[in-house]
């Protein structure tokens, strides 16, 4: 069964549009730097929540910014398209931090003013933040949330498709969101895992990963799908798979086995060899652990053969749980444009594998398929395959 | 499919005893989780790290695996909506006393939403399909679809449960459910869903359900049981849960006078809960003839209400082909 990507939307540190993202990697420019606030580098959104909330015209409410985040994305995405009775429509999100960024607001709070104050606190909860993704686009019936930490936006994109192959769903929104949350930044600096300058994916000299936000959304939609909604395909999706690394919580094999296993069933499902790859968008967080592991698997997957590669998180920093659906946009987008995506801040390649990512907006002759990769605590790995509609 | 094995940590002993539906009542105030002896299931040293409902996870987990002799699943699936909610709370309050000074990961680390799904893969050494459901009360129903699809696309025995902890001081459910009495706890609920019935009596996972932003719980109950060929009549169990008192009288009138049990007033209040009330329905549908009930139960449906807005249904039976 074909899989149809029919929309695509995105809001990052690059951009508050899938366009605006494009033209900033186009130009090589990242939209990390240094927060005053915060004395770290980070992908920011530079829009508050209340600007947020004002282009979107919604109540001032307690939004979550997670959800305030998808909705511009997920509009941008949708589009035109509307909801329609003799169509199966539904909607898979994505998030780590869900409510938290309220949580950890009204929580921090309520212990410096020494009162327990929790009345405010019941949208912790990230299905409630799809429910108002859901609310906000019209959506009812199959409205749903994965949270497998930094892979999670590629799985909601991934599950869509499943729900669809399994039949039942026409039609799927997916993607992932993620603000900034203080618990993610202590988190994350807490395991010295933080490059406190720009970070620098499959970089001999990489210190770690910069966090950054923002949320991405595609519309997938079988072949009776777009019979209804009669819209035109962008490209495919064609294959995905999940795999689990097993060797530890946090860290990734020396051999990378669980990217291994999701990109090689992938490959395998999508039917194709690995030689038909035009481009890898590499999960490349700028961690010595992360960029290793990944560049061993891609190795024993594509041997001598490997295709141009890169990370965009040096543009947008580590976005977490929307990572996988922001560079999946990226990959659509690389398939409409022919164009092979740079990866920011490369200069020396790493010792053990000499590899050399693009680092450079290249336009090549065919761009047919591409491949996105996203991992997450937990062992887990998923990678998705994006197509040419042929 | 089939459910091939089943296990549950409650507030009754319902872990490794078969049968528990006989002596299941409603919660008392005060009544406690009853937890089995973890030491049989993880090491000590692996144990003092982790959270409650780690370790309820894990041991279902494990008793599952065994009961189905499937020491490897072709999927780890966890339906779960506020994960490692007390280590989340746990780090949020070391972040404040560490006041941007050094600060330990270990309890950021363990408090991803998918902690749960990823120690099982660990501990089983497991590279199989792994992933976290969290649409708070229909977690549980989402994770059990993924199993069927996994099932449908040639997978054949997968491990998926629901689970959560109790936590109340960044998480206020009862303002949330607009609730004041219940009794909000923990628990956790695993299963084997195979494609093949297992060696015991067989119970059919006919086919689930998750609607969300729902108008009209009565009509999607009957479209589901209209899609499924089943009438009202032959549904001989009803295990329901619901916000609102009214929707019982509303849901008694698609039944008949078929037998309903409020299963929220038995597992107590959690996002997870229909996983207690599947596997209360796998017990009760694996005897011939159920003692607490007149007459042979065939076909059990669980109705989560929960949340107002959310609709999860399970649709079990027990009917040979």
């Amino acid at each position: 069964m074909k899989i149809f990507v029919t929309g695509i939307g995105v809001i990052s540190a690059i951009g508050l549009n899938a366009e605006e993202n494009l033209c900033s990697l186009k130009a090589g420019i990242s939209g990390i730097s240094k927060s005053p606030l915060y004395n770290l580098m980070l992908g920011e959104v530079k829009l508050t929540n209340t600007e947020i909330i004002q282009m979107l015209g919604l109540p001032i409410e307690d939004f979550s910014r997670t959800t305030l985040l998808s909705l511009l994305a997920a509009k941008e995405a949708w589009g035109r398209n509307k909801i329609q009775g003799n169509i199966r429509t539904g909607l898979i999100s994505a998030t780590s931090v869900g409510g938290l960024d309220r949580t950890e607001k009204y929580y921090f709070e309520a212990r410096k003013s020494k009162s327990p104050g929790t009345y405010k606190l019941m949208i912790h909860d990230n299905g409630t933040t799809t429910q108002r993704i859901a609310a906000g686009l019209g959506i009812s019936g199959y409205i749903g949330t994965i949270s497998t930490a930094c892979s999670s936006g590629a799985n909601a994109i991934m599950q869509g498709a499943r729900l669809i192959e399994g039949n039942k769903l026409d039609r799927v929104i997916v993607g992932g969101s993620d603000p900034l949350a203080l618990y993610d930044m202590n988190g994350f600096s807490s395991l010295n895992i933080y490059d406190q300058d720009m970070c620098k994916p499959f970089d001999e000299r990489r210190k770690g990963l910069n966090l950054g936000e923002g949320a991405a959304f595609l519309v997938l939609e079988s072949d009776a799908g777009i019979s209804i909604t009669g819209n035109t395909p962008l490209c495919m999706l064609c294959g995905w798979d999940n795999a689990n690394d097993a060797f530890h919580h946090t860290a990734s094999s020396v051999d990378g086995k669980g990217a291994y296993l999701a990109m090689m069933h992938a490959l395998n499902k999508a039917d194709i060899t690995s030689e038909k790859i035009s481009y890898i968008n590499a999960h490349g967080t700028g961690t010595g652990n992360n960029d290793l592991s990944e560049s061993i698997a891609i190795k024993n997957v594509f041997n001598d053969n490997v295709p141009p590669f890169s990370s965009t998180k040096g543009f947008t920093g580590h976005t977490l749980a929307a990572a996988g659906a922001i560079e999946a946009v990226y990959c659509v987008q690389s398939i409409q444009a022919k164009a092979i995506l740079p990866n920011l801040n490369f200069l020396i390649p790493m010792i053990e594998t000499g590899m050399v990512p693009e680092t450079t907006f290249r336009l090549d002759k065919q761009v047919e398929y591409v491949l996105s990769n996203s991992f997450g605590f937990g062992g887990n790995c998923t990678c998705l395959i994006f197509g040419k509609v042929h | 499919m089939y459910i091939t094995a089943s296990s549950t940590i409650s507030h009754h002993p319902t872990f490794r005893k078969k049968g528990f539906s006989l002596h299941l009542s409603e919660l008392k105030p005060g009544s406690e989780l009853i937890t089995p002896d973890y030491s049989t299931f993880i090491p000590a040293m692996d144990r003092r790290r982790m959270s409650e409902v780690l370790k309820m996870s894990i041991a279902c987990s494990l008793d599952c695996l065994m009961q189905a002799g499937q020491p490897q699943p072709d999927a780890i699936i966890v339906g779960t909506s506020m994960g490692c909610a007390v280590h989340t709370k746990i780090f949020l309050d070391k972040i404040i006393s560490a006041n941007q000074g050094p600060l330990a990961p270990t309890f950021f680390v363990v408090s991803t939403h998918n902690t749960i799904a990823g120690q099982l893969s660990l501990l089983l050494k497991n590279h199989g399909y792994n992933m976290t459901h969290t649409q708070n009360s229909l977690s549980f129903e989402q994770g059990l679809i993924d199993a069927m699809l996994c099932i449908k696309s040639g997978s054949n025995h997968i491990l998926v449960g629901g689970a959560d902890e109790f936590e109340e001081t960044i998480y206020n459910m009862k303002e949330r459910l607009n609730n004041e009495n219940i009794h909000i706890t923990s628990g956790a609920s695993f299963f084997v869903v195979s494609n093949e019935a297992g060696k015991t009596v067989p119970v059919k996972l006919v086919d689930v359900e998750s609607f969300g932003l729902i108008d009209d719980s009565s009509l999607l109950i009957k479209g589901f049981m209209d899609s499924n060929n089943v009438s009202a009549r032959e549904i001989d169990l009803v295990l329901y849960c619901n916000s609102d008192q009214n929707k019982k009288a509303e849901w008694q009138m698609i039944f008949g006078h078929g037998k309903m049990i409020d299963y929220q007033k038995i597992a107590g209040t959690y996002f997870t809960n229909s996983a207690f009330a599947m596997n209360y329905a796998v017990d009760i549908l694996s005897y011939k003839n159920h003692p607490a009930f007149a007459g042979e139960i065939h076909r059990v449906l669980v109705c989560n209400n929960l949340l107002p807005e959310n609709l999860g249904l399970v649709l079990l039976d027990n009917k040979i082909d």
